[in-house]
Formats: structure tokens, C-alpha cells, sequence
């Protein structure tokens, strides 16, 4: 067959079956090849043109949002000046029972420069790297609930994997409930998070809002995740089939906080 | 040299505005495939093996940037670009309808490649089938319309391209 075409084609088509075999070889061992760096370097070259094409987006994105935040503002000044003389309330009943306070996480806010994923993503780049006091594990939050953790640091950005990351899984409770689950995220047969590991004996209503449980260690308790849109009950029968409306709105990320987490997952 | 330079120019403009502007556009739902788009373009334009050589780098780069399934996009964009790119002796290439058809084609063989992996079985067929298809004909639309304006302003691909 390679005899018959000429010179030009004959170098392309051996182009090519090596380009596939490089291909498949990657496909088998990828997993296994360090690639962290690999994306460091590709962060560094990218965050500058990423900043300069979001520049005229991000400009309109904050004059609407402006507006909003306006009204949200007097609202919550007097949701604010409400729970605090609950809260001071809460203090006192906590003393009298010896139980320990609540700690208030810091925020650090820090600019979203891209997205990763071919529909839903999976993972974001962040402006601040480990120069900016970022770390593995740190937790991202935006006003609306959890966004997912930081999972690789670079000395000026940093990547951080979504909820929607395939391999991601959170501790999780529905409010007021305790029934405790985990969040993970399906792609098939439609692109959900859903809440797994639900014995079906547990009592669940739709509109419920589900908050991280602490109990993964990975995150802090208490954070928004979502509300229950939908349960059906699993095949098996064992479990619920619990469908989460995520907080955080994945399509419009462009200013995220940090919260410091327990750090670095240990090396296998 | 200057081949190899437009080839990076443009292949770094895809991922920064796949990775910005883009991919706001995908989550909503309207996917621009420009991995294949630009692969489809390199393929006309250069013939079969700078169309496959493109897609090898071009998808490699995607890979990379999503994490999971090293080579995945390299293997689909690499086999895309050299069928292309082999497509391109014997089409009329600069022939709109010709250049939507190849795209339209060409997106929804590497959407509906790419997503299977991230599907578990065959039960999401309707959802694949819709992000197959909005994505062949958005990307089969802007793709022919750059193309076009791509041809006025630089010449009908005839004119350029050198085998390697």
C-alpha cells in the first residue's frame, strides 16, 4: 500500500500512525506520567492573555452585578444587625453549656482566569498561586456555597477542581436533618450532582438544603452545597437517588474565595 | 518556519479562547468545537500531514489541560487533521458548502469521540446525540464563516500550504 502512494503521502500516513500510537501509549500510561508541571508551565504562558480577554466581560459582568449587590447589601445589613443579637444570644447559652465557639474562616478573594472541561467544567485556574499564600487543599467558596478545592499550586496561579470534577466526592448532610451522604458527580445519563450513599429508610423532601458535614476532613462543616431538586430510589432499593441543585453557579464563576483547608492529601 | 509559527499563533489563540470566552458559551450549552475547527483549517490549508500534526499538538495541549484521559484529543484530532488534510486533494475547498459539511462532520465525529468517555453507557444517547449536534452545526456555521473571510482576506487555500 505505501509503495503505491507517493512521497509526500507516504510521510503523512507514517506521521500520522505514529502520532496514534503516541496517542493510544498516552491513553494506557497518561495516568501514570506527572503532568502537574506540565500545566504550571501552561498556566504561567496563559494568565496574562487570559486576563486580557476576559478584560471587556468582566467589565460589563461588574457594572450588572453592581446593581444586584446594591440591593442585596441593605438587605443583608438588616439580616446582619438581626443575627447578631442572636448570635450574641447563641454565645451565651454555649458558655452555659461548655460547648466550644465558632470559628469565623477567613476569605481570601482571588480572580477565576479559566475553565477546564468540554461542557460542564471540572477544574478553574485562579489568579493567586503559592507566592499568594495558596495552598493544596484550600477550600473555594463564592457568596453562594462550595465551589471545590484547590488541587495543584504554581508559584503565580493555581488549578482547582470543581464538584463537577469526575474523582471529586464531599461529605455532605441535609440541613436540619442530619442525614449524611456523599455528593459526587455523574455524567451519565445527564450531567448531575447527585447525593449518594443515602439509606432509603432516611426521610429527604426536594427544596432541602444540603451543607458540607466536616466529616470528609477535606471541608470545613456547615457550607452551602445545594438543595435537593429531585429523589428517586435506586434500583437496588437500598439507597435514594438524590439529585442536588448545586449553589454555586459553575457557568458564571469569575471571583471566588478561599478558605484555608487541612492541606495536602498525603502521597500514596 | 513561518508555517510552524502560524501553526503555534494559532493554535495558542484556540486554547485561550477555549479556555475564556468559550467555555462560558459550553456550559451554557452551545459548544464551539474550535479544537476541530482549527484542525479542519490546518488540514485544508497544509494538506494531511500538517493537519494530523496540528491535531496531535493541538489535542495533546487539550488533554493536558483537562487532566483525565491523556490522549484522547490527540488521537481523535490527529486521525481528524490527516483525513482532512487527504479530504483536501479531491474537495472543492473553497467551496462554503463544502467547508460546512467537512466541519459539521468533523465536530460531531470528535464531540461524539470525546464524550465517550466521559459517559458511563449508553443510557445518556439523547443528551449525546443533542450536544453532538448544536455543537456540529454552531461550529459547522462560525467555522464556514471564518473560512470564508479567511479566503477573501488571505486567498482561496489553493494558494498556500506545503507538505510535510
Amino acid at each position: 500500500m505505501a509503495g503505491v502512494l507517493p512521497p509526500a503521502e507516504r510521510r503523512s500516513s507514517a506521521l500520522v500512525a505514529l502520532y496514534a500510537g503516541l496517542s493510544f501509549f498516552l491513553l494506557m500510561v497518561g495516568d501514570r506520567i506527572p503532568q502537574a508541571s506540565l500545566r504550571s508551565i501552561g498556566s504561567t504562558l496563559f494568565s496574562p492573555l487570559d486576563r486580557v480577554v476576559l478584560a471587556g466581560d468582566r467589565l460589563a459582568a461588574a457594572w450588572l452585578e453592581n446593581q444586584e449587590l446594591h440591593t442585596r447589601l441593605v438587605r443583608l445589613e438588616l439580616e446582619n444587625a438581626r443575627l447578631r443579637v442572636q448570635a450574641e444570644e447563641n454565645r451565651r447559652l454555649r458558655e452555659q453549656l461548655d460547648l466550644p465557639g465558632f470559628r469565623d474562616p477567613s476569605l481570601k478573594p482571588v480572580e477565576v482566569l479559566a475553565l477546564s472541561g468540554d461542557r460542564i467544567p471540572s477544574a478553574i485556574t485562579l489568579s493567586a498561586g503559592g507566592h499568594g499564600g495558596v495552598h493544596e487543599g484550600d477550600i473555594v467558596v463564592t457568596s453562594e456555597g462550595l465551589v471545590g478545592r484547590v488541587a495543584e499550586v504554581y508559584p503565580f496561579t493555581s488549578r482547582a477542581s470543581l464538584l463537577t470534577d469526575p474523582n471529586s466526592a464531599v461529605a455532605c448532610e441535609v440541613e436540619s436533618t442530619g442525614v449524611l451522604g456523599i455528593l459526587r458527580f455523574t455524567a451519565s445519563p445527564k450531567p448531575a450532582l447527585g447525593l449518594t450513599a443515602v439509606p432509603f429508610a432516611d426521610t429527604v423532601v426536594v427544596g432541602q438544603r444540603v451543607l458540607t458535614s466536616g466529616l470528609s476532613r477535606r471541608y470545613p462543616r456547615g457550607i452551602p452545597v445545594g438543595r435537593v431538586s429531585s429523589i428517586g430510589k435506586d434500583p437496588g432499593g437500598l439507597v435514594q437517588t438524590i439529585t442536588i441543585e448545586p449553589a454555586a453557579r459553575f457557568t458564571r464563576l469569575r471571583h471566588v474565595f478561599l478558605i484555608a483547608g487541612p492541606g495536602p492529601e498525603p502521597r500514596r | 518556519m513561518r508555517g510552524i509559527g502560524a501553526a503555534l499563533t494559532g493554535m495558542f489563540t484556540v486554547l485561550l479562547l477555549r479556555s475564556t470566552l468559550l467555555a462560558g458559551l459550553a456550559a451554557r450549552g452551545i459548544v464551539f468545537d474550535v479544537l476541530a475547527l482549527a484542525t479542519v483549517f490546518w488540514g485544508l490549508r497544509g494538506g494531511a500531514g500538517w493537519g494530523a500534526s496540528f491535531g496531535f499538538v493541538i489535542g495533546l495541549c487539550a488533554d493536558l489541560d483537562a487532566a483525565h484521559w491523556l490522549g484522547r484529543h490527540a488521537l481523535g484530532l490527529s486521525l481528524l487533521g490527516y483525513l482532512v488534510g487527504r479530504l483536501s486533494g479531491t474537495l472543492v475547498r473553497d467551496s462554503v458548502s463544502t467547508q460546512f459539511l467537512l466541519l459539521v462532520l468533523a465536530t460531531a465525529a470528535h464531540q461524539a469521540w470525546s464524550i465517550a468517555f466521559e459517559l458511563g453507557g449508553f443510557l445518556a444517547w439523547p443528551e449525546v446525540l443533542l450536544r453532538v449536534v448544536v455543537g456540529a452545526i454552531a461550529t459547522g456555521i462560525l467555522g464556514a464563516t471564518v473560512l470564508a473571510f479567511t479566503n477573501r482576506w488571505k486567498g482561496p487555500f489553493a494558494a498556500s500550504g506545503k507538505a510535510i
